[in-house]
């Protein structure tokens, strides 16, 4: 009971944020406080950790009237005076309602992206470039886990899943690549001050379209154009083609799009339940909350990290068994699996 | 405007109740397999995973389509 009554209290005190607050410190309702996280929770326009701002993103933008631009960060284009920002979005200053019709800006989901590729990139060539110097010595440290990772993605993802060897020793780099950057980008996500890139639908859409171009693209390259045309048919008698045909041409547009959607709302989600769980503090305003909030957020960071390396895991083995299906019977298979 | 946090809830509520179905069914029939061919466990978890993806991901279509409507 005590706990209802201090939070009535504190909420009366919330409600009347002006007359009550001595100091500079802006009190919002509790509400409003989580939806400026829930918002936060996408892109910046800095790249900062915490609170401590390293250095201030371009921004990049087309606009239909205006053509291209390019400011230094967001400041610099405030004050060049064609565009404002209302609500995260970049408007035109005559035309509030509507955004610009491309924002390509530079944000911090992309440098998180960048971090991402630099530490992947460090630890397969510093793996890389032991063997060179020493192939015959037994690996050890950072050099064993990346052989690990690789043997073990070689045999559990790309081999199983690929029509035959030499197209598997062929492609097989493609879902290394694939697997460790949406690893990295997933777990930087965990860190304490770290965003998740993968969290941000453009970046699963553009790795899902590059997915769409390896599929569609092999399999034309395997098995010819024209029995690429005569997949289309799923094998039906041709009178059915009017209404096979549709479906199987969409199929091939609805898995990456199902690719974009899985990655993109796991990662969200996570993230959306560990901000209603820290919410549940701000909401409640009693410390008796304090326990069961951290205890239900260790959980779910924990399951957080197991569902940051299965997403990795899922995204690379559907795309290689979709690669599989585009191809289907007429290459020739494989009997070691 | 509260119409839409109604269905939202709703339609979260209804999708993660069929989803939920679905996962277990697989996982129930899984394990039956493998508790009676050991052996083929490992092959069996592969493909119970992307079974489970697969599931998962029609699930997430509506759940993302609830959030829009909550978020909107």
């Amino acid at each position: 009971m005590n706990v209802v009554a201090d939070t009535v209290a504190l909420d009366n005190i919330n409600s009347h944020p002006i007359e009550n607050a001595h100091s500079e410190l802006q009190i919002v309702a509790p509400k409003d406080a989580i939806n400026h996280y829930l918002k936060s929770l996408g892109t910046h326009r800095d790249f900062s950790i915490f609170n401590w701002k390293i250095v201030d993103l371009p921004v990049i933008l087309y606009d239909k009237a205006e053509g291209f631009h390019i400011y230094r960060d967001i400041k610099a284009m405030e004050q060049g005076g064609t565009f404002t920002e209302v609500h995260h979005k970049i408007v035109h200053k005559d035309n509030i309602e509507n955004g610009v019709t491309f924002d390509a800006s530079i944000t911090s989901l992309v440098v998180w992206q960048w971090i991402a590729m630099i530490v992947g990139i460090f630890f397969v060539l510093f793996a890389a470039r032991k063997y060179k110097k020493s192939p015959l010595k037994a690996p050890k440290g950072i050099q064993n886990a990346v052989e690990a990772l690789l043997l073990y993605l070689r045999n559990e993802i790309v081999y199983p899943n690929m029509p035959n060897r030499a197209l598997a020793n062929k492609y097989q780099h493609y879902f290394y690549a694939l697997f460790i950057f949406i690893l990295l980008m997933n777990l930087f996500g965990l860190l304490p001050g770290g965003h998740t890139a993968t969290g941000a639908i453009g970046t699963t859409l553009g790795l899902a379209l590059i997915s769409l171009f390896v599929i569609n693209i092999t399999a034309i390259k395997q098995i010819g154009i024209g029995n690429y045309l005569k997949h289309l048919l799923g094998g039906a008698p041709w009178w059915l083609s009017f209404i096979m045909i549709p479906i199987e041409i969409i199929s091939i547009f609805t898995k990456p799009f199902a690719l974009t959607i899985r990655l993109f709302a796991n990662m969200t989600a996570g993230h959306i339940v560990l901000l209603s769980l820290v919410g549940l503090i701000i909401m409640f305003q009693s410390l008796v909350m304090a326990p069961v909030s951290i205890a239900f957020s260790l959980f779910m960071m924990t399951l957080e990290v197991l569902v940051s390396v299965l997403q990795a895991y899922i995204f690379t083995i559907l795309t290689a068994v979709f690669t599989n299906l585009a191809i289907g019977d007429h290459a020739e298979h494989s009997t070691a699996h | 405007m509260d119409l839409a946090f109604l269905a939202a809830g709703l339609g979260a509520g209804l999708s993660v109740f069929g989803a939920a179905l679905g996962i277990g069914k697989l996982a129930a029939a899984a394990l039956e397999a493998a508790a009676r061919q050991p052996e083929i466990a490992n092959k069996l978890q592969l493909t119970m995973i992307i079974a489970a993806a697969f599931i998962e991901g029609v699930a997430l279509f509506a759940c993302v389509i609830c959030f829009i409507l909550a978020s909107k």
